[in-house]
């Protein structure tokens, strides 16, 4: 057995659509939101910023709404499979809000497994951003060798600091950083799957 | 055909002898590029690896438009280590055995599915016809061509890269291929007709061989 713990991406690598470009076209803001995203995925706006300004998108509607939409979203049921079965070495690392993705997280049995940022609510409503994960802090707090799976540029950082870090392509292009550190890159999730079961 | 394999096809070079601008993987024989040539030959084997460097994301489109499930491998010092490196990363969590192919090298159809159908470790070779090439020595014993040795002034048969080894043995390493072999000598040999392409003279040989029907 190898040790590794695995962390992994939540938006596109283990959901099967982009969480809030997938939310915000049920909402009616999708065309604002979905250019925020394509900019922040070419690196154009820092993802930090990015971010911010994405939830001042969906800060009107109350978060119930949200929760229950991410809630339907639907998921990549090999990696899932994968990492109930190896539950106890399996994270989720995502900058998404908790007040919003409760309900997936717990669909997919990861609740306990989860690293994400932290929403303050007030009748329903965001009242502010509290904190917002920092993969690195994450990456400290793990403290033995890891495999990372990801797709985006704020994963990165993540995928070149593991030991095995994995570019996945499944359901959007793989950001150019993580082409630029990725070990691996695959774009089919039988692929990935049957790839994460040999490094066990 | 029971063998566990890991098929790993090395195109991380920059190919820069040829003068081409690409890397040898992409490069067109008679109209489709090395690296799909290989993988039509194939189709039946469900773990390929192919590793890059140069190019790395023109070679993922052109593979990915011909087949999805490929694991893409990094070799991100493919500057300044040989395809023994990149054949080392892809070896890690592999099958029981790796078969190692180079990207730049064109494989007689018929001579692929013998490499196929092989069950044991083996080192190929064929007749010397390329500009810049390493020999194989090689001995026989109850009937059974062995390679015993690599060698850059004498041998037998010219070494083409193509190698069926068990992928624990091929773990480490920075150099050529032959390298990682070489503590594992003697090892069952298998000729085959192939053509490398490290020159644009070996290339001219190259396109001649394929318009030509392989003859």
């Amino acid at each position: 057995m190898s040790g590794y713990v695995f962390l992994f991406d939540l938006d596109a690598t283990i959901t099967r659509q982009e969480i809030l470009p997938a939310v915000s076209r049920k909402l009616g803001v999708y065309e604002k939101m979905s250019f925020l995203t394509e900019c922040t995925m070419r690196g154009e706006i820092p993802f930090k910023q990015s971010f911010l300004q994405r939830v001042e998108l969906l800060k009107e509607v109350p978060v119930s709404q949200v929760r229950r939409l991410v809630g339907e979203i639907p998921v990549n049921e090999k990696l899932v499979e994968f990492m109930a079965e190896n539950r106890e070495r399996c994270y989720l690392v995502t900058v998404h809000l908790d007040i919003w993705i409760i309900d997936l997280v717990r669909r997919i049995g990861m609740e306990n497994n989860l690293f994400c940022s932290k929403a303050l609510v007030k009748n329903d409503h965001i009242q502010d951003v509290v904190s917002i994960v920092d993969k690195n802090a994450v990456m400290n707090q793990i403290r033995l060798p890891f495999v990372a799976v990801g797709d985006g540029n704020h994963d990165a950082e993540m995928i070149q600091a593991a030991e095995v870090g994995i570019g996945y392509g499944g359901v959007r292009q793989v950001a150019p950083a993580v082409l630029a550190c990725a070990s691996h890159v695959v774009y089919q999730e039988e692929k990935l799957a049957e790839f994460l079961e040999r490094l066990l | 055909m029971a063998v566990s394999r890991t098929v790993i096809i090395s195109c991380a070079g920059m190919g820069s002898r040829l003068g081409l601008g690409s890397t040898k993987a992409l490069l067109e024989i008679d109209g489709k590029p090395l690296i799909i040539r290989h993988l039509e030959m194939l189709g039946h084997e469900s773990d390929i690896r192919v590793v890059v460097g140069y190019q790395a994301e023109a070679v993922i489109e052109v593979v990915r438009k011909y087949r999805e499930d490929v694991l893409f491998v990094f070799n991100h010092h493919y500057r300044e280590t040989g395809t023994g490196a990149s054949v080392a990363l892809a070896a890690k969590y592999a099958n029981d055995y790796i078969l190692s192919l180079d990207g730049d090298l064109l494989v007689h159809p018929e001579d692929m599915e013998k490499v196929l159908a092989c069950d044991h470790e083996f080192v190929s070779g064929g007749i010397p016809g390329t500009d810049d090439l390493w020999m194989l020595q090689t001995y026989t014993e109850n009937g059974r061509e062995f390679v015993s040795s690599f060698s850059k002034n004498t041998g037998t048969y010219e070494w083409n890269g193509i190698t069926q080894m068990k992928s624990r043995k091929m773990r480490n390493g920075t150099g050529h291929v032959f390298q990682l072999i070489e503590p594992y000598l003697p090892v069952p040999f298998l000729e085959l007709r192939t053509r490398e392409i490290d020159t644009v003279n070996d290339y001219e040989r190259a396109l001649a061989w394929v318009k030509n029907g392989f003859q």
